[in-house]
């Protein structure tokens, strides 16, 4: 009897399809499922943060502001050192005595302010602002979690009267009062734990890579929706407060004459174009009586007091 | 963004070496298969004719092939879904056909021209390494005869 082995055929193993082609079918499938769990959660986490009680919120920002201060009881420098901001220095034995009354003075006249914005902005009941005076030259001002209010002295100088810095105070007291400082971090850390699930970074660094999480939020997270919401909140109580909606636009102009834009386009930057910012509220000017002839107050802006400008 | 381009650049590599080397390996394969052709395996334990004495040795061949970065990346994501790991299918038939051939190379080296008893063992190299770039070894082996058919 006479015996063989056939030539295998091929092809029986071996799929024919292109290596690559199954590749990107795979990629869009398993990317596009990850970005619609994304967005999904996104919206959700988005809804349900606005309902988490401030008093919860304001506890959270002490545990995150304690795990970066030892002693705990600086709330100001623990939270500057979660954002990763420079602190300010609170060792009051070695300053000047007047340098001191000077930064409590500001920090009073700044929570004055803020107290009488929030009156006029109608801020809820268990909700408050906690103003920081920091006596850096960075032009910048930013709320975070537990309605604290950081205001920068280089802000103070690119404005040129009480409205235009009003109008700021006012823009971070509306990211308070509409919850986005715990909005942005429910989100930041949400995603966070899919994304490492998904990298699989998860198990022991997990718990790192959450506390890097919470740096990068913060400081960047409101997205251009929210700082627009803002804007125009913050233009309603300048109308309300003032009586008129001179001096909202003075920051923006300042920055755009000082050349401080980013050169991004408006899709990729967090904060919307100063130029468009000023063009919105120009517009909703336009929309509500500014004309001092109707304006029950003397239609002028308000000069800053002396003792805030830095000589 | 580094880890993006690093990882572009690792596919590519992974995707350009894997497919020329997959194409180039098939070629010998199938070269090599039909000059091997008159060396017979069978998986039957015992030869086709008992008859008289014959010369029995064992022979075997042994491959170890490394996954390269791509087909790991595109095996990963089927990992996520399910369904056939088009990536592998191909990696262990170039292993398990060149096992084989290298086992018949063995047997025609020693003057023998049947084996029977033939058996594969599978078994992955790197198994349960994390951040690793796995391989396979594939070995083939059976009893090799002198046998008039």
């Amino acid at each position: 009897m006479e015996y063989q082995n056939s030539k295998i055929p091929e092809g029986i193993n071996v799929s024919s399809e292109h290596p690559l082609k199954n590749f990107i079918y795979l990629l869009l499938g398993v990317s596009g499922a990850i970005i619609a769990v994304l967005l999904v959660l996104f919206y959700t986490i988005g809804f349900i943060a606005k309902w988490v009680p401030f008093e919860a919120e304001v506890k959270w920002a002490e545990s995150i502001s304690a795990s970066f201060n030892e002693s705990g009881d600086d709330t100001q420098n623990g939270l500057l050192d979660a954002l990763g901001l420079p602190t300010t220095d609170k060792n009051l034995d070695g300053l000047d005595e007047q340098y001191t009354l000077r930064v409590q003075k500001i920090t009073l006249y700044l929570q004055d302010l803020a107290n009488k914005l929030a009156l006029a902005q109608e801020l809820p009941e268990p909700i408050t602002i906690t103003v920081h005076y920091i006596d850096q030259p960075l032009v910048n001002a930013f709320a975070t979690l537990g309605g604290h209010v950081f205001i920068y002295q280089g802000l103070i100088d690119a404005v040129e009267s009480e409205n235009g810095l009003a109008m700021v105070i006012a823009h971070e007291i509306a990211h308070v009062k509409n919850r986005h400082p715990i909005v942005a971090l429910s989100r930041g850390l949400g995603l966070g734990v899919i994304l490492s699930l998904v990298t699989g970074v998860g198990g022991d660094s997990l718990s790192t890579s959450l506390a890097g999480h919470v740096n990068l939020l913060t400081s960047l997270a409101f997205s251009r929706g929210q700082e627009t919401e803002s804007d125009i909140e913050a233009y309603n109580t300048l109308l309300k407060y003032y009586g008129h909606g001179l001096g909202a636009t003075e920051l923006f102009s300042q920055l755009v004459k000082a050349g401080q834009e980013t050169s991004l386009p408006e899709i990729l930057n967090s904060h919307p174009l100063s130029q468009k910012r000023i063009e919105r509220l120009e517009k909703l000017g336009q929309s509500t009586i500014t004309d001092c002839s109707y304006a029950s107050f003397n239609c002028s802006l308000t000069p800053l007091p002396e003792f805030l400008l830095n000589d | 963004m580094y880890d993006l381009i690093i990882l572009f650049v690792l596919l590519s590599l992974g995707y350009v070496f894997g497919q020329i080397a997959e194409k180039r390996h098939f070629r010998s394969i199938i070269k090599r298969e039909s000059e091997y052709q008159s060396i017979l395996t069978f998986a039957k334990r015992f030869p086709l004719n008992n008859d008289g004495e014959q010369r029995a040795e064992l022979v075997g061949g042994n491959v170890v092939i490394s996954v390269d970065y791509f087909k790991r990346f595109v095996a990963a994501l089927r990992n996520l879904v399910g369904g056939r790991v088009t990536a592998y299918e191909s990696l262990l038939e170039r292993a398990r056909r060149e096992a084989l051939l290298r086992m018949k190379a063995e047997a025609r080296k020693k003057g023998l021209n049947t084996i029977v008893n033939v058996k594969l063992e599978t078994a992955s190299i790197t198994k349960g390494n994390k951040n690793q770039v796995g391989a396979v070894e594939v070995y083939a082996y059976g009893t090799g005869l002198l046998s008039n058919h």
